[in-house]
């Protein structure tokens, strides 16, 4: 069976279709209920990042980054002021890593948790996303004080953190952990091991190892596919190897797969938070000299790559020593790792394309920037 | 890190360098720049390269370009699973003839980076198996990211070579003498 056969039937799935989160349009080409090909078509959240990068000088595009990824802005707010601080050679102060590690992991947690709620509602359990996003809550409460904002933060500033953390912020995040840890076993008991939920996921897109390598596949989508690579200890940055956490992998390679490594993360992010408001010292918040709106950063090339919750987000900035970067490049892991789709949906049923779609835990204004 | 002299690394590259036919081969500092190896390499090597480098088991970042005084640069960022490592591949093409083979028969995660570069710079991909525009309308004519003559820059002045450890005689783009920019070429040449 063929694309064009009489047999097959086209359907469009989007863009407003409520398992694509936020606006991903998708071409199936079905025979029956079999996909014989599947063609994402993206762009309708596109906002043009790089060319704002180019308007703005390289302080002001911060609130930018807060709004690539919304449910990870932490992770590009990082990835911006590495790449900042990389090209100028700026050291940041020990107490604003910490305070960069325990909100960018906090991040993570409430990244996954959304995930988590939505990837279950898709598969068509209504009661899991109540659970998810009433702990995501405490973290956005957890958050707002210090950054003034519940979704699209720029905290990060180049050279450390736009405010100071309280001591009531750090018992809070404590209370957080352990609240946060007692949950796990619960969302355990109530969708990991139900069987509906596992006869979704197993042996649903099987993703092999060497796919993940043509098409660039990082995060949570590769280490699902048994290789544990992540960038806080490939490219080792910030504070990160200070800390004692694993790195969850998953052999199988299926929808399941990356679902049990996105549930793992989270008690792994939990021990990091915990050992890192163990661990903070007193001093500043920031660099004395931190750069100001009008900072003009030297020539040169630089990149600079994080773990985000979705994968490897890389900020690639070229400098002519002017105020506004010549150009800037970002790598989304959520476009490489949706480019894979095509492929992998073929010959699954409509059905496992959406417990597909969900396990590559798509963020579509990141993908489009 | 394998033992040795400073002068001993120095003088040592990879063993899957070998082959690429790369025209300039810079060395850079991880902690500075955030990438090992630069390397320029010509158009039509570009496949061969891509293949090469895939079986000595890199993945593919990101392709991006910029537009500079020199012409367009498609960048290519490769990386390995093993450590920190990143390769930049620099393509330089001509303004007014932007092309280059597609990786994507390699990498299929090309096939979405080069649509990008399609869509903001208008470099056309040889070879490439669906040309769309990806990010932008099918109807939008014309391409964001390319400069204004007079405000791009000469490529000397936004990439840093690092170290140059091996050098084509006819790649010039670092050398001190004022390379002749596209513009400034008298017609005819």
């Amino acid at each position: 069976m063929t694309e064009g056969d009489e047999q097959t039937l086209i359907i469009n799935m989007g863009p407003q279709h409520p398992s694509t989160h936020g606006v991903l349009r998708v071409v199936l080409v079905l025979d029956g209920e079999y996909i014989v090909s599947a063609t994402p078509v993206i762009g309708y959240l596109h906002r043009m990042h790089e060319k704002m990068a180019e308007i703005r000088t390289c302080v002001q595009y911060m609130p930018n980054m807060g709004r690539v990824d919304y449910l990870n802005p932490l992770g590009w707010n990082w990835a911006w002021v590495g790449a900042l601080e990389r090209l100028a050679g700026i050291e940041v102060p020990e107490r604003a890593e910490f305070i960069r590690v325990i909100t960018g992991e906090l991040n993570r947690v409430s990244s996954h948790l959304v995930w988590f709620g939505a990837y279950i509602l898709d598969l068509g359990a209504f009661t899991p996303i109540m659970y998810a996003f009433e702990d995501r809550e405490k973290i956005l409460d957890l958050l707002q004080p210090i950054s003034g904002s519940r979704l699209t933060y720029s905290f990060f500033r180049p050279g450390g953190v736009a405010t100071d953390v309280t001591d009531s912020f750090l018992k809070d995040t404590l209370v957080f952990v352990r609240y946060m840890r007692d949950r796990l076993p619960m969302y355990r008991d109530l969708v990991t091991d139900n069987i509906i939920f596992r006869k979704r996921c197993e042996g649903v897109g099987v993703l092999s190892l060497e796919m993940c390598r043509k098409y660039g596949a990082t995060g949570p989508v590769i280490r699902g596919s048994n290789r544990p690579y992540d960038i806080r200890r490939a490219e080792p940055y910030s504070i990160y190897d200070r800390f004692d956490y694993e790195i969850p992998v998953d052999e199988k390679g299926d929808a399941m797969g990356r679902y049990r490594v996105r549930m793992a993360e989270l008690a792994e992010s939990l021990k990091i938070i915990e050992q890192a408001v163990n661990q903070i010292p007193e001093g500043d918040h920031i660099v004395k000299k931190a750069p100001k709106p009008r900072w003009k950063p030297p020539k040169g090339e630089v990149y600079f790559a994080v773990e985000g919750a979705r994968g490897k987000i890389g900020v690639y900035l070229i400098s002519n020593g002017d105020k506004h970067p010549y150009r800037v490049k970002l790598r989304s892991p959520g476009f490489s790792n949706l480019s894979l789709f095509g492929e992998l949906a073929k010959g699954h049923l409509l059905q496992d394309a959406v417990s597909i779609l969900g396990s590559l835990d798509l963020v579509i204004p990141e993908i489009d920037r | 890190m394998v033992a040795g002299t400073a002068r001993g690394r120095r003088q040592m590259t990879p063993a899957w360098m070998e082959g690429l036919n790369a025209l300039c081969k810079c060395r850079h500092d991880f902690g500075k720049t955030g990438i090992t190896w630069g390397l320029f390499l010509s158009p039509d090597v570009m496949v061969d390269a891509a293949r090469r480098l895939f079986q000595a088991g890199f993945f593919l970042e990101d392709i991006s370009a910029l537009d500079s005084a020199n012409g367009f640069v498609a960048v290519y960022h490769l990386s390995a699973y093993s450590g920190p490592d990143r390769l930049a591949l620099y393509v330089i093409i001509p303004h007014n003839d932007p092309q280059i083979p597609s990786i994507s028969a390699v990498y299929s995660g090309a096939l979405w980076h080069e649509r990008e570069a399609m869509d903001f710079f208008g470099i056309k991909f040889i070879g490439h198996p669906d040309p769309k525009p990806l990010l932008l309308p099918e109807d939008m004519t014309g391409h964001p990211l390319i400069k204004e003559a007079e405000n791009r820059a000469p490529l000397k002045d936004l990439l840093d070579p690092g170290e140059i450890v091996e050098r084509d005689p006819d790649f010039l783009f670092f050398e001190e003498s004022n390379l002749p920019t596209e513009e400034s070429k008298p017609e005819g040449q």
